[in-house]
């Protein structure tokens, strides 16, 4: 990875040369950031594609994984609905980010439900939460304007920020005020009274058979005071001053800086800039991310293994390495839960500002939910005469021996970028693990299988896997 | 581009310190010297009411007409709250905190807020948790007191919560433990334990992101060993309440019992940004404070009946207060001034400091008598044995709130 850059080729796209080569750590370095990591399969395409080659087929997508279901995706979908149930809705969306044909797409509107952040706690309604997400996953590339005025009419959205319950004479502020402190402009740009202004805007905006209306007797008509500009002031034209802000791409950006690029630097604002200023002619949102993904700064060591992983990364990536399966059988992986354990149970997010994420997302107690989540996924998946999963991927890719294994996992889960003492640590263990004890009743299968899954998870327990 | 070239050599994250956990350094608290106020082993549980505590209906100014006047469907009937003097009353729902009036266990700090209130949830959580309105903030208030007295501290969470700024800047890294059983590691063969174990130690050539990973995993590989040694079924002297802050209180308890001097403890509860619907003398504001007292008195008398009645301070507190006037969603929006509330056998029972007057609001909110770094100087000063000068940077006279 390089260390430096020329400042202005920072945003250029990443060529491979003989000092910064294209390699498995790139790989796999893309897909944590643009997917939910990689499959022994796609770590050796993306090798053979180059980075320009990767990076297009994921800005465009393409077919589902094997593991796909499309029957278990709707199943998923009209439960959440039908039983209006929060956790199979998450269920849902986790099953589209792991199997689904679109990771990139995915992962972005994950980005939005971050920046979004919309509880289901509050809201209380399955069916907004996913509409919440149609309207998320279909801008998620496209323009942001448009993004943030849909926003502000989206039913969960208007419950969980109580713009249903604002009334001409008795504006709720809840919404104002998170439109310019969390969706926009940041903190410093903007002021208490910006905020009680522009409260009354949105003011009869009301939810009718599951959708917006505009209740114009309920509207507070005066003319408001908002960042500057006064009129007979409606809720689109405080969004629209809202965007008119320079504030409002820089603050976009550097979220967006710190989703792909790094937690470790806030980035000083004339590296932001050129950015903004692409951003800010137009708000393309999806020409942003390209931008990011393919720049050099994205392929440096600035960015290499700069953020902490996510819980859903985390956990999506095991998934993903493992060849894990998740949908509705018994044999399926229930996400859900153990995600909530680990801080982020996606459609609800502990506040209106989303997770905080970076070092956050580590203490004593998330850590091991996922050192033991590791190991539950190694293991056999339950109530199912399979083998075990670390087994079967082992098997299903022909690795047998000893250093073959230790080498696999290795390259698998952390592309072989590990201290040399960890990787002898790692190729000794393996050769011990063939002499420990085990119980006299345990099958040659038994044996096999549990020295396998001790060495995936020793692997994935690693520190450098925590890293993003 | 200086500014530029400079970001772009690689630099690191500031390393935090020691990675052995201060409870695995030393199994007793040493004895301090005894003249010396926070000498007896004293206990500091600090708890957070997130969201932003309504204070109005909190400790009630029932004989005031502009308390009815603004809040038309939220007010509390005066014949309902629980009355500290003849003015001033506790919401119905804190029936068990105002029974620790008798027990001279309950000092009510009233209007503490800062100057400049910020009105976000988040800004202003960051402020108190830092105690400081610097624009960046990296360290908390409770991590900065630990350097000085580096006593054992949990952060006791429920399971998917972060640990807070407030704990930040501590020698070590304060453990988040939601629960015993579920803080130990699982292996598939205990022999691989070694590696996993000096792949946590394995780093320092250069401070950053790995690094914290491996502190983390150093410290919680060992707190986690040293905590199923101590675990044992903990029968809690008093009933404590169903409810998810009381769990975390007993825990505390369970942790202040085992004897590892464990002394300092963070826990929060969510859910007080009422904005619509919150209710009066029932509803979900209640609810919330029913929680708190509940959770609270039960943990109180548990460790009183325990002897450490004199060693524990309990103490709230809340981003901000809400505004004077209800909404038009029968509920309320952010604002300022608010009380705080310090439980503890060596607490000055009764009312510190004045109500909020509700005829001088500053833009519709309430203002403050007592900055709340005032009442954090007393806690540093009186209770920890702190300066408060190291943590607050000086200028907060402690505020008179132990007996």
């Amino acid at each position: 990875m390089a260390k430096t850059i020329e400042p202005q080729r920072v945003w250029e796209p990443y060529v491979p040369d003989a000092t910064n080569p294209w390699d498995l750590k790139k790989v796999g370095h893309v897909y944590r950031r643009a997917a939910f990591g990689a499959s022994w399969a796609d770590l050796q395409e993306g090798v053979k594609l180059g980075p320009q080659g990767l990076v297009d087929k994921l800005l465009k997508g393409g077919e589902a994984s094997p593991l796909y279901d499309a029957e278990t995706e709707a199943f998923l979908n009209s439960a959440a609905k039908k039983f209006n149930d929060g956790a199979q809705a998450a269920g849902w969306w986790l099953y589209r980010m792991l199997h689904g044909g679109h990771p990139l797409r995915e992962k972005i509107t994950l980005f939005w439900h971050n920046h979004f952040a919309t509880s289901n706690a509050k809201v209380l309604n399955a069916g907004y939460m996913v509409g919440q997400y149609d309207l998320m996953y279909r801008c998620a590339l496209g323009n942001f304007a448009e993004h943030l005025q849909a926003m502000s009419k989206d039913p969960a959205m208007m419950v969980w920020l109580d713009t249903v319950l604002s009334k001409k004479g008795q504006p709720n502020e809840n919404y104002a005020r998170e439109l310019m402190e969390l969706f926009s402009l940041g903190i410093g740009n903007y002021t208490e009274k910006d905020i009680r202004e522009g409260a009354r805007a949105f003011t009869g905006w009301e939810i009718q058979n599951g959708k917006f209306q505009n209740n114009t007797a309920q509207f507070d008509s005066g003319e408001k005071t908002v960042l500057g500009k006064t009129g007979n002031w409606k809720g689109e034209d405080i969004v629209r001053i809202c965007l008119e802000q320079r504030a409002c791409p820089r603050f976009i950006v550097g979220k967006l800086y710190r989703f792909l690029i790094s937690e470790a630097e806030t980035p000083p604002a004339d590296l932001i800039e050129p950015l903004a200023k692409q951003f800010a002619n137009g708000y393309d949102f999806g020409k942003l991310v390209e931008t990011v993904l393919r720049s050099n700064l994205f392929f440096s060591a600035h960015a290499y293994r700069s953020r902490i992983k996510a819980p859903v990364d985390h956990v999506l990536g095991m998934a993903r390495a493992l060849e894990a399966r998740m949908g509705t059988q018994n044999n399926a992986l229930n996400l859900t839960t153990s995600l909530e354990n680990m801080g982020q149970n996606v459609f609800h997010p502990p506040s209106v500002k989303g997770w905080d994420g970076g070092q956050t997302w580590l203490n004593g107690q998330t850590l091991l939910f996922r050192q033991n989540l590791a190991l539950d996924m190694c293991r056999r998946p339950a109530g199912y005469q399979q083998p075990a999963t670390a087994f079967a991927v082992a098997q299903a890719h022909g690795m047998k021996s000893d250093e073959e294994l230790a080498g696999f996992f290795l390259d698998l889960f952390l592309q072989g970028d590990v201290p040399e003492e960890t990787r002898k640590k790692v190729c000794d263990y393996a050769k011990s693990a063939r002499t420990q004890k085990v119980p006299s009743y345990w099958t040659k299968q038994d044996v096999a299988e549990h020295r396998v899954i001790s060495l995936c998870h020793l692997v994935m327990t690693l520190p450098e896997f925590q890293l993003d | 581009m200086t500014n530029r070239r400079e970001f772009l050599k690689l630099s690191s994250l500031v390393g935090l310190g020691a990675t052995v956990p201060t409870f695995l350094a030393r199994t007793a608290l040493a004895a301090p010297d005894a003249g010396k106020p926070g000498a007896k082993d004293s206990i500091l549980v600090v708890v957070q009411l997130t969201g932003g505590n309504d204070g109005l209906n909190t400790v009630i100014p029932f004989k005031d007409e502009l308390y009815a006047k603004y809040r038309p469907a939220i007010k509390v009937p005066a014949d309902q709250v629980k009355k500290v003097n003849d003015s001033i009353g506790l919401h119905p729902s804190l029936e068990g905190l105002a029974g620790l009036l008798e027990d001279k266990a309950l000092c009510v700090v009233q209007g503490v807020g800062y100057p400049n209130p910020s009105q976000s949830h988040f800004r202003s959580m960051d402020i108190w948790q830092a105690a400081s309105t610097a624009e960046t903030l990296t360290e908390g208030w409770v991590g900065k007191a630990l350097k000085s007295i580096n006593v054992p501290a949990f952060h006791v969470s429920s399971n998917n919560e972060a640990a807070p700024l407030a704990l930040n800047g501590a020698p070590a890294r304060v453990p988040s433990i939601s629960s015993i059983a579920d803080f130990q590691l699982k292996l598939a063969d205990k022999s691989g334990k070694e590696v996993i174990e000096s792949a946590a130690k394995s780093g320092g050539e250069k401070p950053g992101l790995l690094d914290f990973v491996q502190r983390t995993a150093l410290n919680t590989y060992a707190s986690s060993q040293k905590l199923q040694e101590i675990a044992k079924n903990y029968e809690p002297k008093v009933p404590y309440p169903g409810t998810g802050l009381a769990s975390r209180l007993k825990l505390c308890a369970q942790l202040i019992d085992a004897g590892m001097g464990a002394r300092v403890f963070y826990v929060s509860i969510e859910g007080f940004d009422t904005h619509a619907n919150q209710g009066a003398a029932q509803g979900a504001h209640a609810n919330l404070l029913s929680e708190v007292s509940g959770a609270i008195t039960a943990f109180y008398k548990d460790l009183a009946a325990r002897g450490h009645k004199e060693r524990l301070l309990l103490m709230t507190f809340s981003e901000f207060g809400r505004r004077a006037k209800e909404n038009g969603s029968k509920g309320t929006d952010h604002g300022s001034g608010a009380p705080m509330f310090l439980v503890g056998g060596k607490v000055k029972p009764g009312l510190v400091g004045t109500h909020p007057n509700l005829d001088k609001l500053v833009d519709g909110n309430l203002s403050f008598g007592i900055d709340f770094r005032q009442v954090y100087a007393a806690v540093l000063e009186k209770w920890l044995g702190v300066s408060s000068k190291d943590v607050l940077g000086g200028g907060f006279k402690p505020v008179e709130v132990f007996a």
